[in-house]
């Protein structure tokens, strides 16, 4: 029982710690970007789409991700370019997703796809226990979990991570060597968006096989609240994904194992176990938030 | 100690003044230029829609005028409008209100879901029996009660915990729908209802009052009373003084010694109490039973018509109005073009999408 919570801790947290990876991307320049729910559900409908037309996962995606992109560019554009408050636009693109996908995704609702399935690794799936949790997954899933080390790397040992972190902290450094600053940012929105709608790929082509409205749930608000909990580092931000996930999981193993406990308090657990784990780090985290970042979660942003 | 109360006097006064300069334009044109530009910002968007639109074979001009037709036509479509409407102030004035402190409230929709919640409860287990005048008032009171009882988890949050109140506000209303499925699967699901998960329904008694030829309730009376009540609190008040100092700057509050996180506890419970207000009238007033689909959306709707109305409590109503219109011609949108009602979201987006973008263009 332990070992398929675990599993699927893993497969149902993907999709959310992809888009937490992206969000954390675009946080560390100093935008919060609420619209990752709307990215998440334009991507999770492209590549559901996209995958029922060309029978091709991998083609869908592509256009996930392009269309999470697309929908973090009205983010950045309003942002950036005009100014807008952050939260209202992040809420207002989370809306406009909900509206876009209820209307072009009407007729995909029963629509069947194979999409991506698990594929074990050969060998190491084969290690007793450990083998089935880790390496019995599908393929957006492993390149989910090599990402995040390569994050990492990119965010703390290079040059771009440097300009990164600058453009989230201290702006005019960076630009006095020369760089502009709003650019920085609009690419860090832009990775995010394509990120989340990657995640979303993840959700409805990798692990749910569907496209339901409405289908991601809160689980881009989630993603954002997790790059708060991991203090804007990457591995963190995994391990809490996968604690979501475990939530999620666990929900629908007790609902197997057909224990007597309403399905609408375990529902809940995910939620709630992400406001606990917020307000356990918040006391620690104050000197790690980005500067830019600080303002705007103040109110004065 | 009085003397350093007659300090913050002075300085209240002073910023006062500091306030009043910048929020009134010092000429007429001025102040007209910047309604006109509000105006083309709320025409633009329709505009871009009714492109939208033509591709899928609706011709736009005739969806708005026939809009604008029902809306004004009879009396039945003009009270259809400001039965959606009601809500959409509610739900406003709970983003309205803490907006001008300073705070990002989305949680209307889960505080209407509690809101919803207490007052189906109390009208089924203790008003059953009760007559309407004395019935109404207490349900009215358990909605608002629900309502600000969850928005003092976001409080608590905000004020004790630290925690940025949009992103808690936005979590937990996922939670509130959630606890509205618990009891209606349980506690209080109507025996009666071959396993549908609903409530049994309200007593007729406790339903409100509805005016002929119509299915408006009063509930829209209760919705203006409240918009009043806000505004003239945050325009004439004292408090209201406060809270808007507190929002424009919270620096200024406390050097004036202002306990900042009571206000922000209190603004977001009388926030919670609105939307919470506006669930009891779901009820009360078009459901008669409590479902977990109750109020979909308002919250977020609300949040909307607030921004329209640059948070401003009476021409809320007007722009809350808009959206009711909106809504009902998303229903007319579905019955004779085939397009999903959910369609006019985007339309309703759109219009925010533009308000956010003309930030620096207009004067607050």
């Amino acid at each position: 029982m332990i070992a398929d919570i675990l599993t699927g801790a893993i497969r149902s947290g993907t999709s959310v710690m992809l888009a937490s990876q992206g969000e954390l991307v675009s946080e560390r320049a100093g935008v919060i970007n609420l619209g990752t729910e709307g990215s998440m559900l334009c991507g999770a409908l492209g590549g559901f789409a996209v995958t029922v037309w060309s029978g091709n996962p991998w083609l869908g995606t592509l256009a996930g991700g392009i269309c999470g992109l697309l929908i973090s560019l009205i983010h950045a554009f309003l942002v950036l370019s005009c100014g807008a408050n952050q939260l209202a636009t992040g809420l207002t693109i989370m809306f406009f997703g909900m509206g876009v996908t209820a209307f072009f995704g009407k007729g995909f609702v029963s629509q069947q796809i194979v999409g991506f399935n698990p594929v074990p690794i050969p060998l190491l799936a084969d290690i007793p226990y450990l083998g089935k949790i880790l390496f019995n997954h599908d393929p957006l899933t492993y390149l989910s979990i090599l990402l995040v080390p390569v994050l990492w790397y990119v965010i703390f040992r290079t040059r771009l991570g440097v300009i990164l972190r600058a453009a989230g902290e201290r702006e005019d450094v960076l630009f006095a060597s020369g760089i502009n600053p709003k650019l920085v940012r609009y690419l860090a929105v832009l990775t995010g968006g394509f990120l989340a709608g990657i995640g979303g790929v993840q959700l409805a082509v990798a692990y749910t096989h569907s496209w339901v409205e409405n289908m991601v749930a809160g689980r881009g608000v989630v993603a954002v609240a997790l790059v708060i909990f991991a203090s804007w580092k990457p591995i963190k931000a995994m391990i809490g994904a996968y604690l979501f996930g475990a939530a999620q999981a666990l929900q629908l193993t007790v609902q197997q194992q057909g224990m007597a406990i309403s399905p609408y308090f375990l529902f809940m657990v995910p939620y709630v176990l992400t406001l606990v784990a917020l307000l356990i780090v918040e006391r620690r985290k104050q000197s790690q938030t980005p500067e830019a970042l600080g303002k705007v979660l103040a109110g004065s942003g | 100690m009085s003397q350093t109360a007659v300090i913050v006097e002075k300085k209240e006064t002073m910023s006062q003044q500091a306030i009043e300069k910048t929020e009134k334009p010092n000429s007429l044109w001025k102040r007209n230029s910047s309604w006109l530009i509000q105006t083309a910002i709320i025409i633009a968007p329709f505009i871009l829609f009714g492109i939208f639109l033509t591709f899928y074979n609706v011709n736009p001009i005739e969806l708005y005028r026939s809009m604008v037709a029902t809306t004004f036509g009879s009396l039945y479509g003009f009270g259809e409008v400001l039965l959606k409407a009601t809500p959409f102030v509610l739900t406003g004035l709970a983003a309205a209100l803490p907006a001008k402190a300073g705070l990002v409230n989305v949680g209307g929709e889960g505080q209407l879901a509690i809101g919803a919640l207490f007052a189906t409860w109390f009208a089924v287990f203790y008003l059953d029996s009760m007559p309407a005048v004395i019935g109404i008032p207490i349900m009215l009171l358990a909605g608002a009660l629900g309502g600000a009882a969850w928005a003092s988890v976001v409080a608590l949050l905000k004020v004790r915990g630290r925690l940025n109140e949009t992103i808690t506000s936005v979590l937990l209303n996922y939670v509130a729908v959630f606890i509205v499925g618990f009891f209606v699967h349980g506690m209080l699901k109507d025996p009666n209802s071959f396993n549908w998960p609903f409530s049994p329904e309200i007593a007729y008694s406790l339903r409100l009052p509805v005016i002929n030829g119509t299915r408006l309730h009063i509930g829209f009376v209760i919705a203006i009373i409240l918009a009043v009540v806000v505004w003239y609190v945050l325009a004439k008040t004292r408090l209201g003084y406060r809270i808007r100092v507190l929002g424009s700057n919270r620096l200024a509050a406390e050097r004036a010694g202002m306990s900042i996180n009571k206000m922000y506890f209190w603004v977001l419970l009388a926030a919670g109490a609105l939307a919470g207000i506006a669930g009891m009238i779901e009820i009360a007033g078009i459901e008669g039973r409590l479902r977990t689909t109750v109020g979909t959306n308002f919250g977020y709707l609300g949040f909307l018509a607030a921004m329209m109305a640059w948070n401003h409590p009476l021409r809320l109503m007007a722009t809350a109005f808009l959206l009711g219109m909106i809504s009902v011609a998303g229903n007319k949108l579905e019955i004779f073009s085939g397009l999903p009602s959910s369609s006019v979201n985007i339309l309703m987006a759109l219009v925010l999408f533009f308000i956010l973008g003309s930030g620096k263009l207009v004067k607050r």
